[in-house]
């Protein structure tokens, strides 16, 4: 198939980014979208010019580096995909194709389709792990988890941190991968211990990298290549408001003054 | 980070890296740990370990049944002590990762769930669906967050180590954002850079397994171990090499020839029963499993397809109920790249290559000979692997030497005085080498994908599942001929911002070595010994060489062999026994 790409080209973090047109011939509807992204490629290296550049690695739908605006859909059309997910059986000759980076502050753009996704990280750093001493190391059989219960953890944590979610939003909130990194401690009994503090200062930090508001309207998960649930943007809120509600909600860090 | 020195590098940032860094964080606060590597921490192919992680948790289990599978499988190639040291340590570190949050998948009761796995007497693979490695990875990076001392460099290239008054002092890395060379020093250094699936052409590993840390080793003069022994996974998806996991043999799925026939009962395999039989049949060993599909395929009996033979992986029978809860990554995976649904389809299959038994050579601590650089990971060998690994040994193999490595390292850099090199000297040395290399004008210009190719056309022909020394010898061949044709490489792309173009050379440069050294390590084995089949040296051979292999880089930058004997504890020499 023929196809005609229209694809954001962007030096660098501070130029002025632009559309470019692009010609591919001949794709086999079986070749993925990366595939045919690297054919592009080639063409444009045997012509001197500059190649786009984007994010990929493992090509099989777990690492989360690849993140394309595709058609005004972050990942492409399909739903429950990345886009090294994605093949060309899904688009028709003769088709345009309009390529973009994920669209939001937070994520600036660092060359043409990447994006610094290094806000999520600080996030993260914000409580997005167990810290406690756990002492020694029981028997993990000693607190049995219900496998429900488990299986709602894992759930979240299938989060592959790709930034769909942002990308989808119209106020490039990053309620649904912040919902899914609390949601899966908050739902362990070895998060509990920090399950407060966690709420609180991961969505401090989601506000101070300048995410926008939630407002359910649900695109984030229907976008999500893992189909995360909204679900646990409902459980972010509720531990958020026991955590505020708290009795033990007393200042943190350099606010505390010792008697 | 601004001085670029550091009390500890890591250079990798998978599974192993990761572990190593949290190890040496918690061992000592206060040292600064970096840990450098050529893309973001979870896009390390650890992500893509699909089966699980083993360690002994049944009560009906013992250490010494996990070490006799993992040494059995080995072909007695293992070190016995690392082995008991590794299957003791198992069980802890997957505790520590379970109290870190790790997402395990339990059973009704609450219980850690494990599975079945090739070459396992006993269920003890512990799994987070099938996406163990997943989920691993982010654990460990998460929790490697916590950390201040933790640094990051990420998407930064390593080329070279610096070795100066007889220790490993650090490396030098091009940040790839902005394609400056830098010198970063290190009172230790550890490579946890992962296996070079990369020198094949049909493999289950991402592109960047390009065995960057083992040729910086290899060149630093650090001998590499056991490179002949290569693990073919049988069951890879013909083109994309995506791995079908273990796991769906486990759960009860079929090998069937064209015939439908379940083929490897005429392979010393065991009689085929409907349920699965651990240690039989399709729960064999992958050496022996991707060698029965060789010998079916010369008797004619597998599917000639787009991409090559294929036998079939039927898992129809299991139903969609269970396929959807215990394989739901393999469905996926059939469902979006081949257009295919196990519920109702066969899965096509082939043997690809899946993992280095071999490596950077190690002491049980992940110490090589030169001071100062340490290993951990499928980037090293201990050896547990011996002469085969056995299917969700190695997943904990970078829990358990990762922790090892980190602790030691730590320990060296506490009693190390500061750097002696010159910074701003091998910085601007390495980066005139590399101009020099590739960004001059040459004659004959070469172009890196086509040497690519014929590495990846000679690796597969000459030193595949079965060799002889008529193949290896023409492999051997031809790599000298590609590596004088790479001297003519030239790059094109001249950008400083993410050059892919430099970076498939330098990759390229990496895995050539390699191959030269996976080459003369087979020549050398004058036996067959688990993944190592000579069909002109048929039998296993103790009395020369129940030894592993060192390939040294000679200073005309050729291999050279020498032997180290196997380390044995309580387990002699036997019989591979799977089925009977």
């Amino acid at each position: 198939m023929d196809l005609t790409l229209k694809i954001w080209r962007q030096p660098n973090a501070n130029s002025k980014g632009e559309f470019k047109s692009y010609q591919v011939k001949e794709i086999s509807p079986d070749t993925s979208f990366l595939e045919m992204l690297d054919i592009l490629n080639e063409d444009l290296l045997h012509n001197g010019e500059d190649p786009v550049h984007f994010d990929h690695d493992c090509r099989e739908g777990i690492c989360g580096t690849c993140s394309m605006f595709i058609n005004g859909r972050p990942h492409g059309p399909q739903r429950g995909i990345t886009t090294c997910q994605l093949h060309m059986r899904s688009f028709k000759d003769g088709d345009n194709i309009t390529i973009e980076p994920w669209r939001a502050k937070p994520f600036p753009v660092i060359k043409d389709l990447v994006v610094d996704r290094s806000s999520f990280e600080r996030i993260i750093q914000a409580g997005g792990y167990i810290s406690i001493g756990t002492g020694g190391v029981p028997d993990a059989n000693e607190i049995p988890i219900p496998r429900r219960i488990a299986n709602e953890a894992m759930d979240a944590a299938a989060c592959i941190g790709c930034g769909a979610c942002v990308a989808a939003c119209k106020n490039a909130s990053a309620m649904l991968f912040v919902s899914a990194k609390v949601s899966h401690l908050a739902l362990l009994p070895q998060g509990q211990a920090e399950s407060k503090e966690r709420v609180e200062n991961m969505v401090a930090q989601m506000d101070k990298e300048g995410f926008g508001s939630c407002t359910n309207t649900g695109a984030c998960s229907a976008e999500c290549p893992k189909e995360i649930s909204l679900e646990h943007i409902a459980r972010l809120n509720r531990e958020y408001f026991f955590a505020k509600q708290s009795s033990e909600n007393v200042p943190v860090g350099d606010q505390v003054h010792e008697g | 980070m601004d001085n670029f020195s550091h009390d500890v590098l890591i250079i990798g940032g998978g599974g192993a890296g990761l572990r190593a860094a949290i190890a040496v964080a918690e061992i000592n606060p206060k040292l600064n740990v970096a840990v450098i590597s050529k893309v973001y921490p979870m896009r390390s192919h650890t992500v893509s370990a699909e089966g699980g992680a083993a360690a002994v948790i049944k009560p009906d289990d013992s250490l010494d049944h996990h070490a006799y599978d993992t040494i059995s499988g080995g072909d007695w190639l293992c070190d016995q002590d690392a082995v008991e040291a590794f299957v003791n340590e198992a069980p802890k570190e997957m505790l520590q990762l379970e109290h870190w949050g790790c997402p395990w998948s339990r059973q009704d009761d609450g219980t850690i769930a494990v599975r079945p796995f090739g070459g396992m007497k006993i269920e003890r693979t512990w799994f987070a669906s099938d996406k163990t490695g997943f989920h691993m990875l982010h654990t460990l990076y998460q929790t490697s967050l916590k950390y201040d001392p933790i640094q990051r460099y990420d998407e930064w290239f390593v080329t070279k180590l610096i070795v100066d008054d007889g220790r490993c002092q650090g490396a030098v890395a091009i940040e790839l954002a902005t394609g400056q060379v830098q010198a970063i020093a290190a009172k230790s250094v550890v490579i946890c850079t992962g296996g070079c699936g990369k020198v094949f052409p049909f493999t289950t590993n991402a592109n960047i397994k390009t065995g960057d840390g083992m040729a910086l080793a290899y060149r630093a003069g650090v001998p590499l171990k056991d490179m002949e022994f290569i693990q073919y996974h049988p069951t890879g998806l013909p083109f994309t090499g995506i791995l079908i996991t273990e796991a769906t043999r486990a759960e009860g799925g079929y090998m069937l020839n064209k015939d439908g026939y379940r083929y490897l009962q005429d392979y010393d395999l065991g009689t085929p029963q409907t349920e699965p039989v651990l240690r039989s049949m399709e729960l064999g060993p992958r050496d022996r499993l991707s060698q029965a599909f060789v010998k079916e395929m010369e008797k004619g009996n597998t599917l000639e397809g787009l991409y090559g033979q294929f036998v079939h992986l039927d898992i129809r029978h299991l139903g969609e109920k269970k396929i959807n809860a215990k394989l739901p990554f393999v469905r996926e995976l059939c469902l979006k790249y081949e257009n295919i649904d196990p519920v109702n389809e066969m899965i096509p299959v082939r043997p690809v290559v899946h993992y280095m038994m071999g490596g950077i050579h190690t002491d049980i601590n992940g110490a090589t000979p030169l001071p100062g650089l340490y290993a951990a990971g499928e980037t090293a060998c201990v050896s547990i692997n011996g002469a085969n690994r056995l299917g969700s040994n190695s997943l904990t193999e970078l829990l358990v030497f990762g922790a090892r490595v980190g602790s030691v390292a730590a320990e060296f850099a506490s009693n190390q005085s500061d750097y002696t090199f010159d910074m701003a000297y091998e910085s601007i040395t390495e980066e005139n080498h590399i101009k020099n290399q590739f960004f001059k004008e040459k004659k004959n210009q070469e172009r890196i994908a086509d040497i690519r190719k014929e590495m990846h056309k000679t690796m597969e022909e000459g030193c595949g599942i079965y060799r002889t020394e008529n193949s290896l010898l023409a492999s051997q061949n031809i790599l000298t001929d590609l590596k004088e044709r790479f001297s003519h490489v030239a790059i094109d792309d001249h950008s400083r911002t993410f050059n892919t173009e430099l970076v498939a050379a330098l990759e390229l440069s990496n895995l050539l070595d390699l191959a030269e050294s996976i080459v003369q390590s087979a020549l050398s084995r004058k036996e067959s010994r688990g993944s190592h089949q000579r069909t002109d040296y048929e039998k296993r051979d103790d009395e020369n060489y129940l030894a592993h292999s060192l390939a040294y880089q000679e200073k005309d930058n050729k291999p050279r062999i020498e032997y180290l004997p196997v380390t044995i504890t309580k387990w002699p020499p036997g019989e591979r026994v799977y089925g009977r």
